[in-house]
């Protein structure tokens, strides 16, 4: 467990970051410890009791779907979706108070005078509609939603770190970033990219660490909600980061042919939809200069389709965690994919989760080191 | 008037074989738990603090024993936290026992 999410106040933190009183602590450190609780004391009972249903149904319809029928039939299965959720909904009311309480110091701290970077947002901008659908993760009024203030970008920054149990590197919640330009890395030790972009780069989590990693390029991030950049921005300049944030569909941009050398994400596509992750890689694809490289980061694939249980898990989390992509994010076939929008020397595998970039490790595999440990990786050459 | 962050996330599937009253008592359980939580938190930090500046000695809550006055004072708050919360109960209760006595024994 990161010493982050400990009752140590600001260990860490960066200066933006919603800090909690006494009380909110408290309660945000009972949401990771309620949601600890669900899965290590009541999730693991569930398993053993999928697991007999599909001893009992052997030889018969062992799917997915027969198998969530059969559960439903046990009352703790519904106890123990029910409580989970309650847990995630938990997360977001108390924080959003915890945000709103010191609104005014977090809005003083975002006006910055002469930012390094800078944010445009589109007040004509159409939302995908796996956006507008149901808001992920339950986070309340979803990515897009903006009210003027940079306040959904705070809630978002801070219940990401308490919702990772503080397991992504803390209340930075910059390991994928940092593993994203460790697979850059490790693939090509010598790239100097002078352009690179994020795309779905939420609060900037992982645009920060490109940034710092390659400090002599122009970083671009992009998403679809202006209340996110608008935060996105200004937690940058407290990092010290220089960012071009701008409001905008990764399906399609407004940046010109070939405009970058690197272009990457960290998990967006299961935030999608099919249609919009082929459009995305094509876009890529577009935006990529001869020769230059695209990574995109996802959660582990799921390999092993035989386990009803494990395929019934993904599916109710995708359901009940409003995840609109996770079946078709987590089954593609991302070299072909890569392959057919034209990129070339194709590879597919698991990046070892960096804590810093330019300090590995730079391993890089076709088997997962485990959740957390390792995350999948598809890159290729434009 | 700053605007306020909204509360409730579009979209809540139903929970299969779930009721909706069971999820809201589900719920109201786990918010009185972070509540419980909280509370004893912020007593633990008080008694913490108090004992740090001497204010406390150790062990003295643990030794408390109120004088009568006081007895009866704290009697009379367990017994307002009973009629609060078994209300329900015991309105059922009663409703049930009117409904097996007639109208003549109705509750008024």
């Amino acid at each position: 467990m990161s010493d982050q999410m400990s009752e140590g106040r600001a260990q860490l933190d960066h200066p933006l970051i919603a800090v909690p009183s006494h009380d909110e602590l408290t309660e945000q450190l009972f949401v990771r410890d309620l949601k600890l609780y669900v899965m290590s004391q009541i999730e693991p009972v569930q398993a053993r009791i999928a697991a007999a249903e599909q001893k009992a149904a052997e030889g018969g319809n062992n799917s997915a779907g027969a198998l969530r029928e059969r559960m439903g039939h046990h009352e703790s299965f519904s106890t123990w979706l029910s409580l989970k959720r309650e847990s995630q909904r938990q997360l977001w009311y108390t924080v959003a108070a915890s945000v709103e309480r010191q609104a005014p110091e977090l809005e003083a701290l975002a006006a910055i005078d002469a930012p390094l970077g800078s944010v445009r947002t589109d007040p004509d901008f159409a939302v995908p509609e796996y956006i507008t659908r149901g808001d992920i993760h339950l986070m309340p009024g979803g990515n897009a939603h903006d009210d003027g203030s940079i306040l959904q970008g705070a809630l978002m920054d801070r219940g990401g770190a308490v919702y990772m149990l503080g397991r992504n590197g803390g209340m930075l919640n910059d390991l994928r970033g940092q593993t994203a330009m460790a697979h850059v890395l490790t693939r090509w030790p010598d790239m100097h990219p002078r352009r690179i972009l994020d795309m779905g780069c939420g609060i900037g989590t992982s645009t920060v660490p490109a940034a710092t990693c390659f400090p002599e390029a122009e970083i671009h991030g992009i998403d679809v909600g202006a209340s996110m950049l608008r935060y996105a921005l200004a937690r940058a300049e407290h990092l010290g980061a220089c960012v071009h944030f701008s409001q905008q569909s990764a399906e399609r941009t407004d940046f010109a042919d070939g405009s970058f050398d690197l272009v990457f994400s960290c998990v967006m596509f299961h935030e999608t939809s099919q249609a919009a992750t082929m459009a995305i890689i094509a876009e890529s694809r577009r935006l990529l200069r001869p020769g230059g490289v695209a990574v995109h980061l996802e959660v582990p694939l799921l390999h092993d389709n035989s386990d009803a249980w494990v395929e019934l898990s993904g599916e109710l989390e995708a359901q009940y965690n409003n995840e609109p992509n996770w079946r078709g994010a987590l089954s593609s076939d991302y070299r072909s994919l890569f392959e057919a929008a034209g990129f070339s020397a194709v590879e597919t595998g698991y990046q070892a989760t960096s804590p810093a970039a330019r300090k590995g490790p730079f391993r890089y595999s076709p088997q997962s080191e485990g959740v957390f440990r390792s995350w999948f990786v598809v890159s290729g050459i434009a | 008037m700053r605007p306020s962050l909204p509360r409730t996330p579009k979209r809540l599937d139903a929970i299969d074989g779930a009721r909706p009253m069971d999820e809201q008592l589900l719920a109201m359980i786990v918010g009185l738990t972070s509540e419980v939580t909280v509370l004893r938190a912020r007593l633990d930090a008080c008694e913490r603090l108090l004992s740090a500046s001497g204010a406390l000695a150790p062990g003295a809550i643990d030794s408390f024993e109120p004088d009568p006055e006081a007895a009866v004072q704290r009697e009379l708050l367990r017994k307002a936290t009973l009629d609060k919360v078994f209300r329900p109960l015991r309105e059922a209760a009663e409703a049930e026992l009117a409904a097996v006595s007639g109208p003549a024994q109705e509750n008024g």
